[in-house]
């Protein structure tokens, strides 16, 4: 049983992180599905909800999005109406219950969705086991990258942030970063088996985006119409003649894309080839809506 | 430890003990309207209103909770959502009715955000609630009459 | 009254017993005829409950809370197969809060055929011990206080590899009639398909669950059951008590679509703990016990080869089925469809139910015949193709004029008018302009399947109707409402044979008390077999009343009419309300008690139909979109239009997710599902749903006694996937090898 506590600032929150087993609670709705299948077994949750970090402002000519800024809050904000791609994929992701309560820091933190990783049946490599059963098993869900861990990236907010241009703010003790999205990201190794690359007492305070692109777009496949994770999405964005591209569903991280070749280095394992053509497929269309 | 819950417009102390908000509602107030179905957020029948907002009680820390409004099936029977109740009854929206206090605290939010729905908008907005028996057409259909439109 | 006892047959999902039934032979209801007049029965009415349900008041099993009571946890396999080698229950005991545990080498106070707790599970989700604790909280920390220390053994869940080992949970059937091997080899024109058919399951939103709390040496126990009965039947044996010492209460069910079937591991654990402990004990599945443990239609790879003369006659029927079984359970009838849709002279079916390490399967609705209709209907598409015939066309050729296996006549068909109204009603005439080039650029197409189901019903049924001073009447049932709203089609039928409106006629069932049996609710045989027995117990009544009306108004009984809740008299001079008679009861009621009669020999009941359905398909994506869905079936007289439509669209929906997007995945590796969960597992949501559109030949089925009605719950879901999957052959030119249609079978078929 975890104990609980609702830090009024930043500050104390940080203050709060450094505690043993101590862990950031923000919706809960990733959270506690970890917490439910053992993967995580937090000491103490420190609740974000009162630490200032919601809400969305303008910042220069670009935007300043809270991290504790609800999924539902992001689709539905006029400021953010303009990065076309990103209010779709906040409107898109999960389903409108998990939007009204998760927020974009903990989507954008949110662990795979690998049934391995997530079943209590199994240890597997990324949960800190030898094996990963992915590769030996049932892998029709997966990712197109060679790797230790070939699980598939499931946010849909991560790659419509990345062809914006987004940048994360990282807070600790130690001061303030700031990082490209996609460098929130990193391939695990064997000493590091984390995806994403935060330190210990390290909490996302914001992410900042630049000025609206000219022309965006969020294109997705699920295994239904609705409320499920993507197999393969795709964000573009261009900026004059310059475009920019990301996917979700296709590495273990979100991973950007070269218009040119949108498939290189995305070979695709036995069973999850067939995700090559659904992103041949959604980049096309992302470049023709361009 | 204590907490002090509001809900359906009453004032509740209990023990959280890193329980779910379902679970009190469930367990310790014994309002029994809402479900647990799948405790994944996967199918919305633990739906009950936060500030006015559907979310799933089944993911929700009841600590977290604590400070906010909470409205539950028991607390939804007048105006808009008495008249979703209505409807639901009247184009037969339910068969076994384990999903059905979900789908109405959804149905209800929907229709004061959008007395008009399109058909796209009902789907958009229903889709977080999973009915295994299959009511959805009938679902769509009671929204819209609820609506006045059918 | 004059009661005899008549030997007949009762079917259940195609399989018949002998059974003794109870017939009141002064019971002079006749039957309703096809043009009766009748004021209720055909109109559409809401639930009787439906307010409740909308309101979430009506309490199900998972609701039931008593004083004391305790919670309990399983501890479950984790593995495919393996022996347990250590298991601490003293330890699990000791935890506090927790006030009882068992597990596979305890002393049990009942007996069941199968141990109640495996002490070598083999299926991940098998039960091993059960802890009841004060709490869940308490309790789920005694399982893990049981240390389970668990030796893995080898697992086998890969049907072909079963097959190749012959392991079998019982031996494979061979039924032929005439030569099919001779006539294949003899016809014009032949075809082979071969499909795989997923592990699909039920995942009722309310899990399997019970409470059981002794009183003494009685028990009541609520069950989320399809067959509280049964349940009672069950716990009665188990616990060596009189059936009347046992009550079983299941007044509303979350859904069960044939998993959920007699008292259950949960109702004999939470009893044998209840007795253990003192207490009243609740045992609830989680989401992931009830998706390994639930229960699921099993996975099948079936071949089925055809042969036909030039103008389309089937002269010959070759289908082989394997069946993963898992541990167990009936073998479903799979082939059916091969054997009994068409007429055909030379068929052959081979069934062969392989062992492995899953649960064993049991009903998910029409078991066999859905997963069986998905491969033969398509075959019978690709004969149509090979002789370049409209497939609606072919099937109407091949129509079956008698039951093709007894040779006996069918009681009721309108099976061609199911195909002509459907074909109206989906555009059939014009589908190949579906496959010109669209603007959207999907790829469209139309398909078709034939449906075949039993859903005849039939004894033992019974109902007991009753009458007060204000003039309504409690009709109580025997029957569990599942969500099919059979209570309120009881309610309908009541009141039309009482003359009294619905709202003066309330119907009672889910409990065991009363002891006035119901059938199961399964197979489609509720409604047909309930209804009779509720029109003749209100028919008594209403003969009653009529005689008491004469009595008070001094005038024969013949001259009486009671309809709308009036008593009239043939020269209009009496127009009375009910209660001018029933007042004067006082607080005395007048009762009647009826049974179901048995189904007329010489005939075979069957329901029939047919669906037809549009998809566009998404090439570059792979994803096949149905647009509409057709549903015309034959199930006689519909007594409540309302709850008939709702049954249609909850099995179109559940045979369309059945062909797009569920499947039961287990991980070849450990054996052990890796979806068990419902993030995973993809039931339909409201924006997967296609346009349903229904219809009925709305013809009574004369033969059958009293109402004319047979069972529509499980037809509707058996022909959706066949016809999806044919619409999607329509569209592409392209059949897979497999269901259901996901992204990546869809992609890696196309390629
Ligand atoms: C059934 C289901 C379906 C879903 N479908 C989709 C989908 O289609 N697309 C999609 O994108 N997502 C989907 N999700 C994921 C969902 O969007 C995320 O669970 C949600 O966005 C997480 O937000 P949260 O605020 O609830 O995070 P939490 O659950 O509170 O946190 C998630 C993780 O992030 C950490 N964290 C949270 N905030 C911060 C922060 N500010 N700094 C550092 N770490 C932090 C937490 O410690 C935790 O490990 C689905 C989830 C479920 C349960
Ligand atoms: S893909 Fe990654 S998360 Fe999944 S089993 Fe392999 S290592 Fe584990
Ligand atoms: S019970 Fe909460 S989403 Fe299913
Ligand atoms: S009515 Fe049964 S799950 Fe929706």
């Amino acid at each position: 049983m975890s104990g609980y506590t609702r830090p009024t600032s930043v500050d104390e929150a940080l203050e709060l992180l450094t505690g043993e087993g101590a862990c950031v609670l923000a919706g809960g709705t990733d959270l506690a599905g970890q917490i439910d299948r053992g993967i995580t077994a937090p000491a103490l949750l420190v609740d974000l909800q009162d630490a200032g970090l919601g809400g969305i402002e303008r910042d220069g000519d670009g935007l300043r999005i809270g991290a504790a800024t609800t999924l539902a809050d992001l689709a539905a904000d006029a400021l953010a109406a303009p990065y076309a791609v990103l209010a779709t994929a906040a409107g898109l992701a999960a389903s409108p219950l998990l939007r009204n309560q998760g927020t974009v820091g903990g989507n954008l933190c949110q662990h795979t969705r690998c049934w391995y990783y997530r079943g209590e049946e199994w240890n597997c490599w990324l949960g800190g086991g030898d094996t990963c059963f992915a590769q030996i098993g049932d892998h029709r869900k997966h990712n197109l990258e060679e790797g230790e861990c070939i699980s598939a990236h499931p946010s849909d907010l991560a790659p419509a942030l990345a062809v914006c241009g987004a940048t994360v703010v990282v807070r600790s003790l130690d001061g303030e970063r700031e990082i490209p999205l996609l460098d929130l990201y990193r391939r695990p190794t064997d000493d590091n088996r984390s995806l994403i690359a935060l330190a210990r007492g390290e909490l996302v305070v914001a992410v900042r985006l630049p000025a609206p692109p000219d022309g965006s777009a969020y294109l997705r496949t699920g295994a239904r119409q609705a409320f499920s994770f993507p197999l393969v999405s795709v964000a573009a964005a261009r900026r004059g003649d310059s475009v920019t591209l990301a996917a979700a569903g296709v590495a273990n991280i979100p991973r950007a894309l070269d218009p040119v070749d949108p498939l290189a280095g995305l070979p695709g394992h036995p069973q999850s080839a067939w995700k090559r053509k659904v992103l041949a497929t959604l980049v096309e269309r992302a470049l023709a809506s361009l | 430890m204590e907490i002090t819950l509001e809900v359906n417009g009453r004032t509740y102390s209990i023990a959280p003990a890193g329980r779910r908000l379902l679970a009190v509602l469930r367990d310790d107030l014994e309002l029994l309207g809402t479900k647990l179905a799948c405790g994944e957020g996967a199918c919305g029948a633990c739906g009950v209103l936060l500030d006015g907002r559907p979310v799933n009680a089944c993911l929700l820390f009841a600590e977290a909770a604590e400070g906010h409004e909470i409205v539950t099936i028991e607390g939804l029977s007048t105006g808009r959502a008495a008249a979703v109740q209505a409807a639901f009854v009247a184009e037969d929206a339910l068969q076994c009715g384990f999903c059905t206090p979900g789908q109405v605290v959804s149905a209800t939010v929907l229709l004061e955000r959008t007395p008009h729905p399109t058909r796209e908008e009902i789907h958009e907005t229903m889709a977080g609630n999973l009915c295994r028996c299959g009511a959805y057409p009938k679902i769509e259909r009671a929204i819209l009459r609820a609506a006045g439109e059918a | 009254m004059t009661t005899r006892f008549v030997k007949t047959q009762k079917e259940m999902e195609g399989r018949y017993e002998d059974v003794w039934a109870l017939v009141d032979e002064s019971d002079e209801t006749t039957s309703w005829k096809p043009d009766a007049d009748l004021s209720l029965v055909g109109q559409p009415a809401p639930r009787q409950d439906g307010a409740a349900r909308a309101a979430g008041r009506v309490r199900f099993t998972v609701d039931v809370k008593l004083a004391g009571m305790l919670h309990a946890a399983v501890l479950r396999s984790p593995a495919a197969h393996g022996t347990v080698r250590s298991l601490d229950l003293a330890a699990a005991l000791a935890t506090p809060g927790v006030r009882g545990v068992i597990g596979p080498e305890s002393e049990l106070s009942l007996t069941t055929r199968a141990p109640l707790l495996q002490a070598e599970p083999a299926y991940a989700g098998a039960a091993i011990a059960v802890v009841a604790a004060d709490t869940l909280e308490a309790a789920l920390a005694g399982v893990a206080a049981l240390a389970l220390d668990l030796e893995v053994l080898p697992h086998l869940v890969d049907m072909q590899e079963g097959l190749n080992e012959q392991r079998f949970t019982t031996d494979p059937t061979d039924e032929a009639r005439g030569d099919a091997e001779a006539a294949l080899a003899a016809a014009a024109v032949t075809i082979e398909f071969a499909l795989d058919t997923p592990a699909h399951v039920q995942t009722p939103l309310e899990p399997h669950a019970a409470v059981a709390s002794w009183d003494g040496d009685e028990l009541t126990a609520w069950v989320s059951t399809l067959g509280m009965f049964a349940a009672r039947e069950e716990l009665a044996k188990a616990f060596g008590l009189r059936k009347d010492a046992v009550r079983v209460r299941t007044e509303f069910v979350g859904g069960g679509f044939g998993a959920k079937q007699g008292a259950g591991f949960e109702a004999l654990a939470a009893a044998e703990l209840a007795r253990i402990t003192g207490r009243p004990v609740r045992l609830v599945n989680d989401r992931h016990a009830e998706q390994l443990d639930g229960g699921r239609r099993a996975a099948t790879r079936q071949t089925v080869r055809l042969g036909a003369d030039r103008d389309g006659t089937l002269t010959a029927i070759d289908a082989d089925a394997v069946v993963a079984q898992g541990q167990g359970g009936w073998v479903m009838p799979v082939l059916i469809p091969a054997q009994t849709l068409y007429r055909c002279a030379n068929v052959r079916a081979l069934t062969f139910p392989v062992k492995t390490n899953l649960r064993a399967q049991n009903a998910f609705r029409a078991p066999g015949v859905m997963e069986g209709t998905a491969a033969f209907e398509q075959a019978i598409d690709e004969l149509a193709l090979a002789l370049n015939m409209d497939p609606l066309e072919l099937r109407r050729l091949n129509h079956a004029d008698v039951d093709q296996v007894s040779g006996l006549p069918y009681s009721s068909k309108q099976l061609l008018a199911c195909y002509d109204r459907a074909a109206e009603l989906a555009g059939w005439a014009t589908r190949d302009e579906l496959r010109k080039p669209q603007p959207d650029g999907l790829l469209r197409g139309m398909g078709c399947a034939t449906q075949i189901w039993w859903g005849g019903g039939g004894p033992p049924s019974h109902a007991t109707v009753r009458l007060d001073a204000d003039g309504n009447a409690t009709v109580i049932t025997g029957i569990q409402d599942i969500g099919t709203g059979t209570l309120t089609s009881a309610q309908i039928v009541a009141a039309e044979e009482l003359g009294l409106p619905l709202s003066q006629v309330r119907v009672v069932g889910g409990d065991t008390g009363p002891n006035v049996y119901g059938p199961v609710s399964g197979g489609s045989q509720t409604t047909p077999s309930v209804m009779p027995a509720v029109r003749s117990a209100a028919a008594k009544v209403r003969k009653t009343l009529l005689q008491l009306a004469g009595d008070v108004f001094e005038i024969a009984v013949e001259d009486l009419d009671l309809r709308d809740g009036r008593i009239r008299s043939s020269d209009g001079a009496i127009d009375a309300e009910v209660t001018e008679v029933t007042g004067k009861l006082g607080d005395a009621t007048i009762d009647g008690s009826g049974s179901r009669g048995p189904n007329p020999d010489g005939f075979v009941v069957h329901t029939f139909g047919c669906q037809i359905a549009q998809v566009a398909v998404d090439v570059g994506l792979g994803e096949v979109r149905v647009e509409r869905i057709v549903a015309v079936h034959d199930v006689g007289r519909i007594v409540n239009p309302l709850t008939a439509s709702s049954q249609v669209e909850g099995g179109v929906l559940q045979g369309m997710a059945f062909a797009l997007s569920e499947e039961f995945i287990v991980d070849p590796t450990t054996g052990v599902p890796v979806n068990a969960h419902l993030d995973d597992y993809k039931i339909p949501t409201i924006a997967d749903m296609p346009e349903i559109i229904i219809d009925y030949p709305h013809v009574p089925d004369a033969n059958l006694p009293t109402t004319g009605t047979k069972g529509l719950g499980e037809p509707p879901i058996i022909p959706t996937a066949a016809a999806i999957a044919n619409a999607f052959a329509h569209a592409t030119d392209r059949r897979a090898a497999a269901l259901p249609l996901t992204r990546a079978r869809v992609l890696e078929t196309l390629a």
